[in-house]
């Protein structure tokens, strides 16, 4: 008889099963209706063809153009966003290191883009940064010479500029994170090194970057699952367009579900980009936890 | 209801998994006795005491406090205190509320608790500080914090996990001292872990020795000085360490590293043994036999002398008032007295009992 | 590595770093100044080129936005009810799951455990649509509750993962030693334990606030006339035919005033709560 064990075990499920049953009724039930529903013909513009179809959506998608697009541009768009946060958020939480009494106003800084709405960052850039003729980066371009450019309807200059836009909102989470990290490095095996005759370089490689790594690792992957799933800022400064030159994988699944209708192509679109998410997710937390 | 403090354990068993922390526990401890603990790291003392407190269960055996089984009981109803080595204060109490809370957890009326409080922290010597918060407590003035904690409710057993062990060594020697006279005043049954054997020595009246999960000697202090139960236990006990050295006896003497020497009480018996002399009674060979040894270093404490010897490889101390003209690298001729001899069994390690 | 006084070298390394600490400031705060700043202009004012800086400022806009036909006040509104109630829901649930998760034993730990991380790897737009299909079924859809429930889906593995590190820093003979002065489970998390994660709870409340405020997606699809969030009514100043940049300006503005308020007086609590997350992480389960 062992009432000690079974005690904890009563009380850990009644804390712990009213926010399992709130998380199965909120996914999982909806994910496995989702797929259902990307088992069938489900257009609300053409009611009358609904029914079961099988994978019928599935197969459709992999002679789907528009698809193959938006999975290489969420692999474009995730990849250099993650890339370029970590870059420059390290570069900077370097620099910064150096500067004790600037640290205060940057932390400052660095909380306003975290905390703004995506939707809102979206709008400001399409309006007031990137508008043509009175936009802060036109200004700038056409006083450097560059001339003006219409940086959101250019199916070229569209993808960067949205790039840029996640990158600016999302870039001081990793300044912020390395930096509080950086600071926590013992500064006597530095010193130790320095005594080994390592120069700058050599100590950033050999110490300064092991010790980080976990950190970084860590917001490469938190910095992906929002890059994956990001949508608002997107859909506020280009809607997916023009065209579908920013459309990735997110936006087209939410075209088609709600500007065209096609719910079922939609469904299997959102479970198709569900399982890329899941599998990389997967992936980073297996080699995190093989270091 | 009796509550005299009568701790029992009787056959208690605790694996994890495939391993075995205790082999098969067995003890009975007094009312009002201060029963010690004792052992390396890994040994099972700490596994023990939370067997009693109720913090571990048991896979086999049963636990009794005052001949009621408690074995299965929730810690908080076996009336028994603990004082952790980490000492596990509330940070985000007062001290004042700190001691109270076991109190308070019962239902005792405000009054009765304040004074109870007050006196629980005038016995440990912590009454002027109150009102501060852990945070703002040395590591001593913390430690009796948690002993207030543990005493404001009067239990019928005291639990402490080495409870000196994060104090620095000049303050852990005066504490010492103060546990013991409180667990005097108050009278109540303490079972005490720790690994220092000196601490055990001074403080205990009873204790066990704990090797690998199990009880290997259970005694006095002097007792287990004088005594050990085998040679684990001797080599354990005593500062230095006794010295062992492989021997060979036979009709009353020892052979041993090429010296023969007469021991007391074995006469008769020829065996392998292992050879126990105490640093204290290591002592120089007059004209008899005796072992060859070389001065390697000596250790002078002040107040006495540590001399290392080398021996054939090993390391051999001794103890005395003062070196009496020795110098390193002087080659000697070590002896002692027969009756200061402990020998072992060779291959069990136990004891061999004296006859005469 | 303080920059010495003295050697020029070292002079001039301090004035490089200031240069880029400057350029970071400008860059990162800059756009919301300058939003801040426009929504004192006029329309005209806003799209003069150059871009004026002096100029005589309005509050026009701001009247407008605030009293006037294109008042955000009734989506403020939508947007605190909604934020606030799922913020206390799930803190709720969260608080003591992620005690639960963090602290004690019970069978299939590890699993529970994968599956809450799991939930939280879910990109949205995969649950919107099921939502509508449902919502629209039951007749949730443009309601508070229904908003409301749906916004626990994305708040409530987040605020479990985070509690949890909060509760793993707390050690393991607290509860032993509340045990042994017969507090039993339920008082030693209320007495003991709570108290000493009061910290944590107040970052986790900000976050999931934080992300309720601003969520966009959800509210969009699930909201309608009935409840629509300020995130939504942002795009009441841009049509087809143009776009009330001023205008736009305040409405963000007041919008993001809650959220940057808050974000200026808890900053240390957030950095704080970012470097637990990040560094802590979820892949110990």
């Amino acid at each position: 008889m062992r009432t000690l064990a079974s005690q904890e075990r009563r009380f850990a499920l009644a804390l712990l099963v009213p926010a399992l049953l709130v998380l199965l009724l909120t996914t999982t039930t909806p994910l496995v209706y989702l797929v259902w529903n990307s088992l069938h013909r489900l257009d609300l513009g053409m009611p009358w063809l609904s029914g079961f179809a099988g994978l019928e959506n599935y197969v459709r998608m992999g002679g789907d153009p528009r698809f193959w697009n938006s999975l290489w541009l969420t692999v474009v768009y995730t990849g250099s966003t993650v890339v370029l946060q970590v870059l420059i958020g390290l570069s900077l939480a370097l620099l910064v290191l150096q500067i004790p009494k600037g640290q205060g106003v940057l932390r400052v800084a660095a909380i306003l883009p975290i905390v703004l709405a995506p939707v809102v960052v979206g709008l400001f850039w399409r309006t007031l940064v990137l508008a043509p003729d009175f936009g802060l980066v036109d200004v700038a371009s056409r006083a450097l010479g560059l001339g003006s450019h219409n940086w959101l309807g250019d199916p070229q200059l569209a993808l960067i500029s949205v790039i840029a836009i996640h990158t600016w909102q999302w870039t001081p989470f990793a300044f912020l994170v390395l930096l509080a990290t950086l600071a926590t490095l013992p500064p006597d095996i530095y010193e130790a090194a320095r005594l080994d005759r390592a120069g700058a370089w050599q100590r950033f490689f050999h110490i300064t970057l092991p010790l980080v790594r976990p950190a970084i690792v860590m917001v490469i992957i938190l910095r992906m699952m929002t890059a994956l799933s990001a949508f608002a800022a997107i859909f506020a400064a280009t809607g997916g367009g023009p065209g579908s030159a920013t459309e990735i994988l997110n936006l087209y699944a939410y075209r088609t579900s709600f500007t065209e209708l096609n719910l079922g192509y939609g469904s299997s679109l959102a479970v198709v980009l569900m399982a890329i998410t899941l599998a990389i997710s997967f992936l980073m937390f297996r080699l995190r936890r093989a270091r | 209801m009796t509550r005299l403090g009568r701790v029992r354990l009787e056959g208690v068993v605790k694996r994890h998994g495939t391993f075995t922390a205790l082999h098969g526990i067995d003890l009975d401890i007094a009312p009002g006795e201060f029963f010690a603990l004792l052992g390396p790291s890994g040994s099972g003392k700490t596994t023990t005491l939370r067997i009693l407190a109720g913090l571990e269960e048991v896979d086999e055996g049963r636990v009794l406090l005052d001949d009621a089984d408690v074995t299965h009981r929730e810690p908080g109803e076996r009336d028994v205190a603990m004082v952790f080595q980490s000492y596990a204060l509330y940070p985000h109490m007062t001290v004042e509320q700190n001691i109270a809370f076991p109190l308070k957890m019962i239902g005792t009326a405000a009054g009765d608790t304040a004074a109870a409080v007050r006196d629980a922290a005038a016995r440990v010597g912590i009454g002027h500080l109150l009102a501060r918060r852990p945070g703002q407590l040395s590591g001593g003035q913390q430690q009796r914090c948690a002993l207030a904690r543990a005493i404001v409710r009067k239990p019928r057993l005291f639990l402490l996990d080495e409870p000196l062990s994060n104090l620095d060594a000049k303050l852990r020697l005066e504490t010492r001292a103060e546990l013991r006279k409180l667990q005097r005043s108050l009278g109540i049954t303490a079972v005490y872990v720790t690994h220092d054997q000196e601490e055990a020595m001074t403080v205990a009246d009873r204790m066990a020795v704990f090797m690998e999960g199990r009880i290997v000697q259970i005694g006095t202090p002097k007792e287990i000085f004088l005594a050990p139960a085998n040679a684990t236990v001797a080599a354990f006990i005593g500062t230095p360490a006794m010295n062992l050295l492989p021997a060979q006896l036979a009709d009353g003497r020892v052979q041993v590293h090429g010296a023969s020497l007469p021991v007391a009480g074995h006469g008769g018996e020829r065996r392998a043994v292992t050879l126990g002399i105490r640093p204290g009674d290591l002592q120089l060979a007059g004209e008899g036999d005796g072992i060859d040894a070389r001065v390697e270093f000596i250790e002078d404490l002040g107040d006495n002398v540590i001399i290392n010897f080398e021996v054939q490889g090993q390391r051999l101390k001794s103890r005395r008032d003062r070196a009496q003209g020795l110098a390193e690298g002087q080659q000697v001729r070590l002896s002692f007295e027969p009756a200061a001899a402990h020998l072992f069994d060779s291959a069990s390690g136990e004891r061999l009992p004296t006859t005469a | 590595m303080t920059p010495g006084a003295g050697t020029p070298g070292r002079r001039l390394r301090a004035l490089v770093l200031w240069l880029v600490a400057g350029l970071l400031l400008a860059v990162w705060a800059f756009p919301v100044l300058w939003g801040l700043l426009t929504s004192f202009k006029t329309e005209r004012d806003v799209l003069a080129y150059p871009p004026t800086v002096v100029f005589s400022p309005t509050l026009d806009n701001y009247r407008e936005v605030i009293f006037g036909g294109s008042s955000i006040l009734p989506n403020l509104w939508s947007s605190f009810v909604v934020s606030t109630a799922a913020t206390l829901l799930t803190m709720l649930f969260a608080v003591p799951a992620a005690y639960a998760l963090a602290r004690l034993r019970y069978p299939a730990k590890r699993a529970s455990g994968f599956y809450i991380l799991a939930t939280q790897m879910l990109p949205p737009v995969g649950l919107i649509i099921p939502y509508y299909l449902v919502l629209q079924r039951i007749g949730g859809l443009d309601t508070y509750s229904g908003l409301t429930a749906i916004y626990l889906t994305f708040s409530l593995p987040f605020a479990i993962w985070l509690m949890v590190s909060y509760f793993e820093d707390i050690p393991m003979e607290m509860e032993e030693a509340a045990l042994l002065d017969r507090a039993g489970r339920l008082r030693t998390l209320w007495y003991v334990i709570l108290p000493q994660v009061r910290g944590g709870i107040a970052v986790t409340t900000i976050f999931v606030f934080l992300n309720a405020w601003n969520e966009f997606l959800f509210a969009v699809v699930l909201g309608g006339n009935n409840v629509r969030p300020v995130t939504v009514a942002m795009f009441n100043f841009i049509s087809v035919e143009q776009t009330q940049w001023a205008r736009l300006a305040a409405g963000a503005m007041l919008a993001m005033a809650p959220v940057i308020l808050i974000g200026l007086a808890a900053q240390r609590h957030i950095v704080k709560g970012l470097t637990v997350g990040a560094v802590k992480g979820g892949g110990r389960r």
